[in-house]
């Protein structure tokens, strides 16, 4: 039978006695005990080496301690973590099988009613902008493009396109076309991958993989261009990095002829679905006016009517030449997120039609010397990644390396709209709000 | 007489070293069980004819003037070890139809396509390491999985697998049924609240709600059957629905039907009712603290729900073990006395068969493979399938001529039909909401199940009028 | 380049902004004094012929001299990107006031200028590390972020060599390896 251990009481704790709602007998070791002298180290801290000390010694009591472990130092905070009657906290913590990455929910519950929920982000924090500020122009490409991993050319974009400005070099329009071609391409595999998530996070088993073959087949295609699966490494200041080939060509060609009728299969296994239109309709709905305060771009605005694209509200690179539309839906709920999505993936088709029909010849990279030493300013620049608007503001001092580096995330913004979205909706809504929002946390984190 | 004692001391003390040390290291496993059991399972047989020789007809007496508890014990044994084989069968099942559903290929790897699988996850489950988490009620977290396992497995007592293949055939054989189905809330509660944890807490909550709310359509679509067949014993129920497949109660009960298998989804904690187990919210609801064998007979249980839900399916609705159409082979045996032909003519007559079939069919193989099957592999292969082919006659002369086999296979497959359209939902459908559902069972399928009883008894008694 | 943008911006925004507005390429840029940022948010988001209603980013900036935030907007009635710097916010204290009143998204943005270089945005209510753990006490993107100093103060500290505290030098007229951004 294994032994019952209990935890050792804290002298230090700030628990708040309705936060706890299992009271625990003071029983076992008491807070004035010394820890056994093995494996007291140098500091006298644990050693995590010694496989004589218990977990319990070595991390502490504090493990148990309820939420928040760290004093309350704002006023939100002081309002959120405290407790009225029939409250209590549920962490929906940073391992979880569907939080999309590692998010940290702290959800206040009453019942099954969500009252105040409070995202914890910062576990994928890399220091990517740091790291940056003492990489040279070549290297930021490579260090941008694992923000948002599942489309990373949409990374590379905007630091691209300010370095570009900083530099003042123009692109050929071959190198333009194919950065749309490329990046189109790269926003419905994306948005694909997006509606199997968000069947996957409702429970159903099946469409996540049709997904992955969807998806499959398109990072196949650049895969033979870019020679990447997924970090891709590809946009280049004034141009990109290698020209369409034979193999490319034709597998677009064949994955052309099926695009429509293979987007139209995986839909036709959710669209009708009653269990999982009833999940998404009326479900986290967002009005026009909080989407614009809170800085919610991307396919999530335009479910709430608001038809901002930056692809036409502020047109870049050859997109003024291509003509299509920018779908919109007023409803503003996660149904009408995801049904976005679908339209869109209809329209990237059109546009990469009308770049394969409209491509032009000539080189594909402008010509810059090897040492790229820009101009002192500042620069700015934004696309419209398939999750929002993600920007890029640059800082130049003149050397070969950028002053600083500054990454507008599209997730970031969404994820703080979270807790304005979530109160009055059941706990098992949650996974469906936040999915259809469709954040990566590497690019919240950065 | 002291260098014989010596002798003989030397000679034992190396023999008990080597068999100790060396010969013993040496051993594979299958020798080393060999070389214990069977030493062991000789001298066991021997006491044992001793002890039937001697004490045989006493025990027979004893056994004949007590044989209802004898058949009890012995069925209540069947059951709980039919029940792990069942669960394997359907662990697998599940794993590759749903692969297969997904585009994938599933397991494939342990065994002929990946068949031992499920033994190999039992065998993990067994092999954990046995733990509770800090704060668990141990006794009460300890009983959970197990009144979870036994409520659902004891509900085959009365299930009828052949008119002479039943358990108990108790005359409130129904009742029974609900009763223990019943008794699995009290040990899914037993699980949330004894772990420790606030998402066991609320996933026991949601399961019992769940399975409390839909008991009541389940119970109440059934009535009608029962009135329909005058008796709760499951036995009556099917032979009521004797004669072709029109005589099936879903024909006659269709909605009743079709709430009950609905609401045994729920009863289940199948998808898309497995709100409570489900992985992408609260982890594992009230089984997150649980591993290793705990762990282990909640699978088990689950397992096993599916098969019972979808065996009484089977039995209420769709006629149990008798058979949608009337063989049209009626073959008898009686013309062949097998004792009028001697043993060595027997001998002779089988060898035979074995030798001369497989090398025909080798040379089948032979011919149609081409030079890559060379003469073991064509042996081997010709000697497999007519073992296969032998198999089959066999198996279809049992199926067309002994009738409790017969009865069986239809009971069986229409099991397996339901097991099969129970593991395809999962694949499919997605989940739904807790509040959804409870709307649905106490809003839908219960003013439902209300109106069927009321058209049934309405019907009857008309009818008989 | 959207000319009428600079000359509406001057026409609503005399006296309040610092220096020329600037353009260049597809954005137009003002400079603000940390006080008068509000005023001037408000004034950009609210007239009719401004109407910078989306805020497309907030970051903050070490210069080596001082720190700015800088905020990017977004008008439907221009084609340019509208960026104001609002500079002259000191290294040893620095202080702004936040713009949550217009955009409450800004609080999540604020909140990370707060964690990366401790820039304290007056009237954010939820002012706490985003990032970063809640109890790290250095502030990252700094131009003065020593890594050996930063790791010898964490729990791990000082067993590998760069984690062992570096004893800052700051001569007069500032640290030279501390990179300043041109005056420009």
């Amino acid at each position: 039978m294994p032994t019952r251990r209990q935890p050792a009481q804290s002298a230090t704790t700030n628990a708040d006695p309705k936060a706890a709602p299992n009271a625990r007998a003071a029983g076992g070791r008491r807070a004035s005990a010394k820890p056994d002298v093995r494996g007291v180290g140098p500091r006298g801290r644990i050693s995590a080496d010694d496989p004589r000390v218990t977990l319990e010694q070595e991390i502490g009591s504090d493990l148990y301690e309820p939420i928040p472990p760290f004093p309350i130092k704002t006023e939100r905070e002081g309002e959120f973590y405290s407790l009225r009657d029939g409250e209590i906290f549920l962490n929906i913590g940073p391992h979880h099988p569907a939080t999309h990455g590692v998010l940290r929910l702290v959800l206040k519950l009453s019942g099954e009613q969500i009252v105040d929920v409070d995202p914890v982000i910062g576990y994928l924090h890399r220091g990517v902008e740091k790291i940056c500020e003492n990489s040279d122009y070549y290297h930021v490409i490579d260090q941008v493009d694992p923000l948002e991993y599942l489309s990373s050319l949409f990374q590379e974009w905007p630091a691209v396109m300010a370095f570009e400005k900083l530099m003042d070099v123009e692109v050929p329009r071959r190198a333009e076309y194919i950065r749309v071609l490329t990046g189109e391409l790269l926003r419905i595999s994306s948005h694909t991958l997006y509606m199997g998530f968000m069947a996957l996070d409702l429970g159903g088993l099946t469409p996540i993989l049709y997904s992955f073959i969807e998806r499959d087949e398109i990072v196949e295609m650049l895969a033979s261009i870019t020679g990447a699966r997924m970090l891709f490494n590809y946009y280049r200041i004034g141009g990109v990095n290698g020209d369409l080939n034979h193999e490319f060509m034709s597998r677009l060609g064949d994955w052309m002829s099926r695009a429509g009728k293979q987007a139209e299969a995986i839909t036709a296994l959710l669209n009708e679905n009653e269990i999982f239109l009833r999940r998404m309709r009326d479900v986290g709905t967002m009005d026009r006016a909080t989407a614009l305060r809170y800085g919610v771009t991307g396919a999530n605005i335009r479910a709430c009517g608001v038809p901002f694209d930056l692809r036409r509200a502020h047109p870049y690179s050859v997109y003024p030449e291509i003509d299509f539309n920018i779908p919109t839906r007023e409803e503003g709920d996660s149904l009408a997120r995801y049904l976005m999505r679908v339209d869109e993936i209809k329209e990237s088709i059109r546009i990469i039609d009308q770049c394969l029909h409209q491509m032009p010849d000539g080189p594909i990279m402008a010509k810059l010397p090897r040492l790229l030493r820009p101009r002192p300013g500042r620069a700015w620049a934004a696309v419209e990644a398939p999750r929002g608007s993600l920007g890029v503001y640059a800082m130049s001092d003149g050397t070969d390396q950028p002053f600083r580096f500054r990454i507008h995330d599209p997730s970031f913004m969404h994820l703080g709209v979270v807790p304005h979205m979530l109160p009055g909706n059941l706990l098992a809504d949650t996974m469906a709000i936040v999915s259809s929002l469709d954040p990566v946390m590497g690019g919240v984190d950065r | 007489m002291t260098a014989l004692m010596r002798t003989m001391e030397t000679v034992r003390g190396r023999v008990a070293a080597a068999v100790r040390s060396y010969a013993w290291d040496h051993l594979t496993l299958a020798e080393r069980v060999v070389y214990l059991a069977g030493p062991v399972l000789l001298l066991g047989l021997g006491f044992a004819a001793v002890f039937g020789y001697w004490a045989g007809g006493p025990v027979v007496d004893f056994v004949a003037g007590r044989l209802g508890i004898v058949r009890f014990f012995v069925s209540v044994t069947a059951i709980l070890l039919l029940t792990v084989p069942t669960a394997f069968v359907i662990i697998y099942m599940e794993l590759k139809v749903i692969a297969r559903m997904n585009l994938r290929v599933g397991p494939n790897r342990v065994g002929p396509f990946g068949a031992v699988m499920s033994v190999i996850h039992g065998l993990k489950v067994l092999s954990k390491e046995d733990f509770a988490p800090t704060g668990v009620d141990l006794g009460v977290f300890t009983l959970a999985p197990l009144i979870t396992f036994l409520a659902s497995v004891m509900t085959l007592l009365v299930v009828p697998f052949a008119p002479a293949l039943v358990g108990q055939d108790l005359n409130i054989g129904l009742l029974y049924f609900f009763a223990l189905g019943g008794l699995t809330v009290v040990g899914l509660l037993m699980a949330g609240w004894a772990s420790f944890n606030k998402y066991s807490l609320l996933g026991g909550l949601r399961s019992a709600a769940q399975i409390v709310s839909y008991e009541i359509p389940l119970t109440l679509s059934v009535v009608g059957v029962i009135i329909l067949a005058g008796t709760m014993s499951l036995n009556h129920i099917v032979a009521a629905q004797s004669g072709s497949a029109l005589d099936w109660f879903v024909f006659k009960q269709p909605l009743a039907a079709l709430i009950f298998f609905i609401a045994a989804t729920a009863e289940a904690n199948r998808t898309p009712f497995d709100m409570t187990e489900a992985d992408s919210e609260i982890v594992a609801g009230f089984a997150t603290e649980y591993s290793g064998m705990r762990f282990g007979f909640f699978f088990f249980a689950e397992y096993v729900n599916v098969f019972i839900v979808s065996a009484l399916t089977a039995t209420l609705f769709f006629g149990g073990w008798t058979a949608p159409f009337d063989s049209p082979v009626h073959v008898n045996l009686n013309w062949f006395d097998p004792f009028s032909i001697s043993a060595p003519v027997w001998g002779a007559i089988v060898l035979s068969v074995l030798w001369f079939g497989t090398l025909f069919l080798a040379l089948v193989v032979r011919l149609l493979g081409g030079r890559s099957w060379g003469v073991i592999d064509s042996l081997a292969l010709g000697g497999l399938l007519l073992v296969l082919g032998l198999a089959g006659l066999i198996g279809l002369a049992a199926f067309i001529s002994i009738d409790w086999i017969r009865d069986l296979s239809w009971f069986m497959a229409k099991t397996y039909v339901f097991v099969f359209t129970f593991v395809w939902m999962r694949a499919t459908l997605p989940r739904v909401r807790i509040d959804q559902l409870m709307g649905f069972a106490w809003k839908w399928l219960l003013p439902a199940s209300l109106l069927n009883l009321f058209v049934t008894a309405t019907a009857v008694v008309l009818l008989n009028r | 380049m959207d000319r009428t943008l600079k000359n509406r911006l001057e026409v609503r925004l005399a006296g309040l902004t610092r220096g020329p507005v600037r353009q260049r390429y597809d954005e137009t840029e003002i400079r603000v004094s940390p006080g008068d940022a509000p005023k001037v948010l408000t004034i950009l988001h609210d007239s009719i012929d401004l109407r910078f209603e989306i805020l497309a980013d907030l970051a903050g900036v070490d210069t080596g001299a001082e720190m700015q935030v800088v905020y990017h907007l977004w008008s439907p009635a221009s084609d340019d990107w509208l960026r104001v710097v609002a500079e002259g916010i000191s290294r040893d204290d620095p202080r702004a006031p936040s713009a949550t009143f217009l955009w409450p998204g800004a609080e999540w943005l604020e909140r990370e200028a707060y964690d990366m270089f401790g820039i304290v945005f007056e009237g954010n209510r939820d002012l706490r590390r985003i990032l970063m753990p809640a109890d790290y006490l250095s502030f990252p993107l700094r131009k003065d972020f020593l890594l050996g100093d930063d790791a010898s103060r964490t729990p791990g500290a000082g067993v590998r060599h760069s984690e062992r505290a570096q004893v800052p030098a700051t001569p007069a007229g500032g640290d030279p390896a501390v990179r300043r951004a041109p005056a420009s």
